[in-house]
Parts: C-alpha cells; sequence; structure tokens
C-alpha cells in the first residue's frame, strides 16, 4: 500500500477519483446541479489521467542515473586528463561511425577535421586523416546514446532537429522546459529554457560540452548527416545557450 | 514546470473554463458538459506531442475508455432522436 502511494501523481491521480466519486452522485441526486455534477466527472477524469501519468514514471530513481551518468563522466574526463587532451570534440553522426553516433577528440592542436569524409573504425583511438598525426580518440557521449531514443531520423531543418531536441529534453528525459533552435550560416543557436542539468566548467565538459549541449549536437550532426562541433555555451540561470558550428 | 505538471495544469485549467462557461450560459445537460470535456482532454494530449513513449501509451488507454464514453452518450443521443423522444 504504501509503495503504491510512493508516487504523487498517483496519490493525487486516486484521491481526485475518490473524491469525483464521492461528490457527483451528492451534487446530482441531493444539490441537483448539473455543473457542480461537471465538477465531479471532470475531477474523475483527470484522476484517471494522473494514475496513467504515475504509471509512465521511469523505474530508475533520478538519484540512481545521475550516479551512472557521473560515474561515466569521470571516467572520460580521467581519460582526457591522462591524454592531455583540451581540443573541443566533434560529433559525428551515425552514418560516419559503426551505427552510432560518437564525439572525436583529436589528439593535435591544429587538427583540421573538416577533412573527415569517409566512415571511420569503431574503435576508441582513430586515424581521421593521412598524416600520422591525424588520431583522435572517439567516445560516446550522453548525446550518441539518446539518439537511440528518437523512432524517426529527425529532419535536417531547424524545425526538425528542434522538434527531436524538443522530444528527448523534455518529453523522454524531462531535463529542460523548452528548446529553441535557429539554424543559419552553417550555426545552429540553440536556446534551452528550464535546464535541470547545468554546465559545469570541468575538464569533460570543456571538451565534450555539457550533457544537454552534448544532446543538441548529437541530435544535429545526425539530423544534418554532417560532423559539427560545440562553439560556445554558456548558462544564465536556468537558461543554456550553445552555439554548434557544422562542418560542412 | 516539468511536463507532466503543465499537461495537468492544462487538463484542469480548461475543465475549469468549460464548466464554469457553461453554467454560465445555463447548460443543464449533464452528458453535454462531459462531451466536451472528453473533447477538450483529446485535443490537449494530442497537442503534447513530446511525451515519452510509455507515457503516450498511457495516455492512449485513458483516450479510448473517455472516447468509449464518448461513442456510447452520441449512440443514445442518436436513438433518442430516431424514437423520436
Amino acid at each position: 500500500m504504501r509503495k503504491l502511494l510512493d508516487n504523487p501523481y498517483r496519490w493525487l491521480g486516486l484521491s481526485l477519483c475518490v473524491a469525483g466519486a464521492v461528490f457527483s452522485p451528492l451534487a446530482f441526486f441531493i444539490i441537483a446541479s448539473m455543473p457542480l455534477t461537471a465538477v465531479g466527472l471532470s475531477a474523475i477524469m483527470l484522476g484517471f489521467v494522473c494514475v496513467a501519468l504515475a504509471n509512465a514514471r521511469p523505474y530508475i530513481s533520478p538519484e540512481a542515473c545521475r550516479l551512472m551518468l557521473k560515474t561515466g563522466m569521470e571516467n572520460t574526463s580521467a581519460l582526457l586528463e591522462e591524454l592531455n587532451l583540451r581540443n573541443k570534440a566533434v560529433y559525428l553522426p551515425s552514418l560516419m561511425r559503426e551505427g552510432r553516433p560518437q564525439a572525436l577528440i583529436p589528439l593535435s592542436d591544429d587538427a583540421d577535421l573538416k577533412q573527415i569524409r569517409q566512415k571511420l573504425p569503431g574503435r576508441l583511438l582513430v586515424r581521421y586523416g593521412a598524416n600520422p598525426d591525424d588520431m583522435a580518440v572517439a567516445v560516446t557521449t550522453a548525446g550518441s546514446i539518446n539518439i537511440d531514443l528518437l523512432e524517426n531520423s529527425p529532419e535536417p531543418t531547424s524545425e526538425g532537429i528542434e522538434g527531436a531536441v524538443n522530444y528527448i529534453l523534455t518529453g523522454v528525459l524531462d531535463i529542460a522546459s523548452a528548446a529553441k533552435i535557429i539554424s543559419r550560416d552553417g550555426l545552429i543557436r540553440a536556446e534551452i529554457t528550464g535546464a535541470r542539468l547545468p554546465y559545469e566548467n570541468v575538464w569533460y565538459q570543456r571538451c565534450l560540452g555539457s550533457p544537454i549541449a552534448s544532446i543538441v549536437a548529437a541530435v544535429s550532426s545526425e539530423a544534418l548527416a554532417k560532423p559539427v562541433r560545440i562553439k560556445e555555451e554558456s548558462q544564465a540561470k536556468d537558461k543554456i545557450s550553445v552555439v554548434i558550428e557544422v562542418l560542412e | 514546470m516539468r511536463i507532466y505538471n503543465r499537461f495537468i495544469l492544462t487538463l484542469t485549467l480548461a475543465a475549469g473554463f468549460i464548466n464554469v462557461l457553461l453554467a454560465f450560459l445555463g447548460q443543464q445537460d449533464i452528458q453535454i458538459y462531459f462531451i466536451i470535456n472528453i473533447i477538450a482532454y483529446m485535443v490537449i494530449t494530442l497537442l503534447y506531442v513530446y511525451f515519452n513513449p510509455r507515457a503516450r501509451r498511457a495516455l492512449d488507454g485513458v483516450s479510448v475508455v473517455f472516447f468509449g464514453a464518448f461513442l456510447v452518450i452520441v449512440a443514445i443521443k442518436v436513438m433518442d432522436i430516431i424514437s423520436g423522444r
């Protein structure tokens, strides 16, 4: 019983259903008021919706998800620190990797990743050019994994990217309230409001961006089928602004 | 505000507005209140396109129940009209 009522939506839903079921007959037969009976029926309907939403909540607690995210980030961060990598990552679409989009962090500072045209092997260390220095570390990011959650590949337009980003951030992960995307002159500007995973100025996020920026970059890369790079990222209160450069 | 909370709040405001408006217009048929509330629920649910697949499936189940009730009321009304009551 305690477990049944642990979820606030279920608690609210059952309360509304019981209150509506008691109030409606009273309003209909005793008070003889149709508007009050309608209020009782509306309460029952809302109760059904709340109970349905309670059953749709994730199985894993947010604390467990945070733990797993932090573990993955710290492991990748340790690898980047050990290799002394400070370059911004390039997000590649799935067609350039083996089935899953990934981020590439070049080992050299003067890397020209615009030359990547062919599919790269699915390894941790990959060669992307003809020169011996054209090496990079390929890592899976939060954005890479979340592409699997999309039912269809996003359309290569601002609206298509915005729809896919909103679906992941607000609908599936529930880590932001809304996302607005504007694509112009080879740059994609994203404004995420109500962000609940802040940008932190740590090694990992300086290279790969915050988890939210990483999702926007991975979706943009997948939609356009081109490599992209997070050019800028800033946060003011709960609003994150991300500028993504499309590498033509 | 999270998407579930926003959705529940939108439904509550819509139901409140519809009930107050119909009461103000002097509507005394409970079936009319019920049908308009169901239509409002379906429209608002369709507008929330970013729900995750599990929530969408759960709400689709609720929609089926409400739509069934809606059809029953419409069928009763049609039978009343046909029988001339």
